[in-house]
C-alpha cells in the first residue's frame, strides 16, 4: 500500500531519468545511505565492520567491475583476481616509490594500470567469444600472478613475496581504525557505483549491452566493436583493480599474490550469477549474500546446537556452505538467471499493484 | 541519383550469390527488391551496409564511391536497415533500443557520462525528445519501458523500424519489414512505411514477399532470380514482364 507512485507525475525528461523515479526509493535509498554512512560506523563493533562490512563493499566493488564486462557488456572473464592483484599490487608501488603523490592518486594510477592489463587481455575479445574468451581471461589470471612471485620490483624484492600496504592518510587524517577504513571504503564504493549507474544509464552502457545482445546488429547500427569492447574491459578492469588497491589497503594490510587466486575469481563470478547480471544492485546482493552466507550458516549451526545438544563439527558446517552454494548457483542457473536483482525487482512490480493487483 | 550499384558479384565459396548485379536509386524514391528464395535479395542488402564485402563492383552512395563498405562507416554516411529475422537488443527496453539508434550523434565522452555532467545530461535529455518524436510517430508510447523481449512479433518489427529511423538515415533498407504479419498490421506497416517516405524525405529500399504490397507502395522495382537481376522498372511493367512470371512459376522444361 505504502509502494505507490500515484500522484506522481513527472512533467520533463529529466525527472523521468533519475535513477531512482518513485519516491519511495529515493527515501529508501536516502535512509540506507544514512545508516551505511552514519549508524554504522557507531554503532558497529570492530569486528563488524572490519571482518564483514569492509571485505563486503570491496567485493561488491570488484563484482560491479566483473558486471560491467559480463552483465553488461556481455564478455565472459575469468581474470577479476589477477585484475585485483595488479590494483593491490600497483597502489603498494605507488605509495612506496611515489609517496608524494597520495593515496587517491595512487589508487587511481594502479586502477589505469588494471585497465591497462585489461585492455591488453581483452584484445582476444575481437575475435573470439563466450567460453574461448573465458579461457583467454583464465591465461591472464596465471600470467600475472606468475608475474608478481617472479618479477622482484612488484613486492619490492621482499624476499617472503608478501607485501605490507602502507596506512592510508588522506590530508593528514590516518585512516587507521576499522570504523575510518570503513568509511573510506565506502565513500569510495558509493561514488565508483554511483558513477557506474550513471554509465550504464548513458550512450556507453547502451552500446555494451547492444554488443551483448546482438553484435551483428551493433555494429550495424554504428556503434564500434572494437572501440566498446575494449571499453567495457578497460572500465570493468579500473573498478577490479581500485577494488584490488582497498581489499590490501583498507582490508588486508598484510598481502601475499596467492590471495589473487582463481578461487577469487570465481567466487566473484558467482557473486553477479546469484545477485544478476547486468544490473549494479545485483554486485552489491551477491556481494552480501556471499559474504553474509557463511555467518549466517555457522550461527543457524550454533543455535542447533545449542537447541538439540547434538554437536556439530566445523567441517561439517563449511562444506555444507560448500555444498549449499553450488546447489544455489545451478538453482539460479535455471530459475532465474537474472539473480537476485531480478527477484527484487519483480517484488517491486508487485507490490506496486498489491493488494488489487487488478 | 542517391545510390547506384555496378557489377556487383558476390561469392560464398562455390556459391555465386550475386551475378553482375547493376540498378540505381533515386532519391526519395521507394525502391523494391523482389525474387524467388535464394535470389540474393537479402544478400544485396547486406553488401549495401557493408556486412558483406562484394568481390568485384562499384557502389556509389551519394556521390562517394567504394567497393569495400564497413557497417559502422555505412551507418555513419547515413544507411539505415533493419533485419529480415528482428535484430533488436532483447534485454533493453523500447526506449533504450531506440536510443541506440543514435549512438553516432552524441559525442560526449564516456567521463562525462560517468559523472553525469551538465553536457553528457544535456545529451542525453536532447536525443531522448528526437526519440520521443518518433515513438510517437510509430504510435508506440505504451510500450517504451518494456523489454523488447516481452513484445509480439508485430510490435518488434515496429520498435526495430524506430531504431533505424533514430539515426536519421539518408537511405533507409527494410529488409522483408512485413514477413509474418497479419492484414491489418501489413496495413499499419505500409502507412509507415510511406508516411516516413513522406515526412522525412527519406530514400527506402525494400525487400518484400507480398507482391500486393509491392506493387502498392514502391515505385520502382528490381526482380532477382539466381543472383542475376531479369527485371526493373515500374510495378505495372514488373508484372507483365515474361521472365519474372517464369521465375515465379516455373517454366515447362
Amino acid at each position: 500500500m505504502l509502494y505507490r507512485e500515484a500522484g506522481q507525475f513527472k512533467s520533463s525528461y529529466a525527472e523521468d531519468q533519475q535513477i531512482f523515479p518513485i519516491r519511495q526509493d529515493r527515501i529508501a535509498m536516502g535512509v540506507l545511505l544514512a545508516v551505511a554512512f552514519v549508524v554504522l560506523p557507531l554503532a558497529g563493533n570492530e569486528y563488524w565492520l572490519s571482518a564483514i562490512l569492509t571485505p563486503l563493499l570491496i567485493f561488491a566493488l570488484a563484482a560491479l567491475g566483473l558486471n560491467i564486462l559480463t552483465g553488461y557488456a556481455g564478455q565472459l572473464s575469468l581474470g577479476t583476481a589477477a585484475f585485483m592483484a595488479v590494483g593491490a599490487f600497483m597502489a603498494y608501488n605507488f605509495v612506496l616509490r611515489m609517496p608524494w603523490l597520495g593515496i587517491l592518486p595512487s589508487f587511481i594510477l594502479a586502477g589505469l594500470c588494471a585497465a591497462a592489463v585489461g585492455v591488453v587481455f581483452g584484445l582476444p575479445s575481437l575475435r573470439i567469444k563466450g567460453f574461448y574468451l573465458a579461457v583467454a581471461t583464465l591465461a591472464c589470471q596465471f600470467f600475472v600472478l606468475w608475474a608478481i612471485q617472479r618479477i622482484g620490483w612488484f613486492t619490492n624484492y621482499s624476499s617472503s613475496g608478501v607485501i605490507t600496504a602502507q596506512q592510508v592518510v588522506i590530508l593528514g587524517v590516518p585512516f587507521d581504525t576499522p570504523a575510518r577504513k570503513y568509511l573510506f571504503t565506502l565513500t569510495v564504493v558509493a561514488l565508483m557505483a554511483l558513477a557506474a549507474k550513471n554509465l550504464m544509464r548513458s550512450e556507453t552502457g547502451r552500446a555494451f549491452m547492444a554488443v551483448r545482445d546482438m553484435d551483428v546488429a551493433a555494429s550495424v547500427i554504428g556503434i564500434p566493436m572494437m572501440k566498446t569492447k575494449l571499453l567495457a574491459f578497460a572500465i570493468s578492469s579500473f573498478y577490479c583493480g581500485v577494488a584490488g588497491a582497498l581489499h590490501a589497503f583498507a582490508y588486508l594490510g598484510t598481502v601475499e599474490p596467492e590471495a589473487y587466486s582463481l578461487e577469487l575469481s570465481f567466487n566473484i563470478l558467482f557473486m553477479i550469477v546469484i545477485g544478476g547480471a547486468g544490473s549494479i544492485l545485483g554486485s552489491f546482493l551477491g556481494a552480501a549474500f556471499i559474504t553474509l552466507f557463511p555467518i549466517f550458516l555457522n550461527l543457524a549451526s550454533d543455535w542447533l546446537q545449542n537447541v538439540t545438544g547434538i554437536e556439530i563439527q566445523h567441517a561439517v558446517v563449511s562444506n555444507l556452505r560448500v555444498i549449499i552454494f553450488g546447489a544455489l548457483i545451478i538453482f539460479f542457473l535455471i530459475v532465474e538467471p537474472l539473480g537476485l536483482a531480478r527477484l527484487w525487482q519483480i517484488t517491486k512490480e508487485k507490490l506496486r499493484l498489491w493488494p488489487f493487483p487488478h | 541519383m542517391i545510390l547506384s550499384v555496378e557489377n556487383v558479384s558476390l561469392a560464398f565459396g562455390g556459391v555465386r550469390a550475386l551475378q553482375e548485379v547493376s540498378f540505381d536509386v533515386q532519391e526519395h524514391e521507394v525502391r523494391a527488391i523482389i525474387g524467388p528464395n535464394g535470389a540474393g535479395k537479402s544478400s544485396m542488402l547486406n553488401v549495401l551496409n557493408g556486412v558483406y564485402h562484394p568481390q568485384t563492383g562499384k557502389i556509389r552512395f551519394r556521390g562517394e564511391e567504394f567497393t569495400d563498405m564497413e557497417s559502422h562507416r555505412a551507418a555513419a554516411m547515413g544507411i539505415a536497415r533493419t533485419f529480415q529475422n528482428i535484430a533488436l537488443f532483447k534485454g533493453m527496453t523500447v526506449l533504450d533500443n531506440i536510443m541506440t539508434g543514435r549512438n553516432l550523434k552524441m559525442r560526449c565522452s564516456f567521463l562525462h557520462q560517468a559523472l553525469w555532467l551538465g553536457p553528457a545530461k544535456r545529451e542525453e535529455l536532447e536525443h531522448r525528445r528526437a526519440v520521443e518524436e518518433i515513438i510517437d510517430f510509430l504510435e508506440i508510447q505504451h510500450i517504451r519501458k518494456t523489454p523488447v523481449g516481452r513484445l509480439p512479433y508485430g510490435l518488434q518489427k515496429r520498435v526495430e523500424l524506430g531504431r533505424a529511423l533514430a539515426a536519421e538515415p539518408k537511405l533507409l533498407l527494410l529488409d522483408e519489414p512485413m514477413a509474418g504479419m497479419n492484414l491489418e498490421e501489413k496495413q499499419d506497416m505500409c502507412r509507415f512505411i510511406l508516411d516516413v517516405n513522406e515526412q522525412f524525405g527519406t530514400t527506402i529500399v525494400l525487400i518484400e514477399h507480398d507482391m500486393g504490397v509491392v506493387m502498392d507502395i514502391s515505385n520502382r522495382v528490381v526482380v532477382l532470380d539466381y543472383g542475376r537481376k531479369i527485371a526493373d522498372g515500374t510495378p505495372e511493367e514488373v508484372r507483365n514482364n515474361q521472365r519474372v512470371i517464369d521465375a515465379y512459376l516455373g517454366v515447362a522444361h
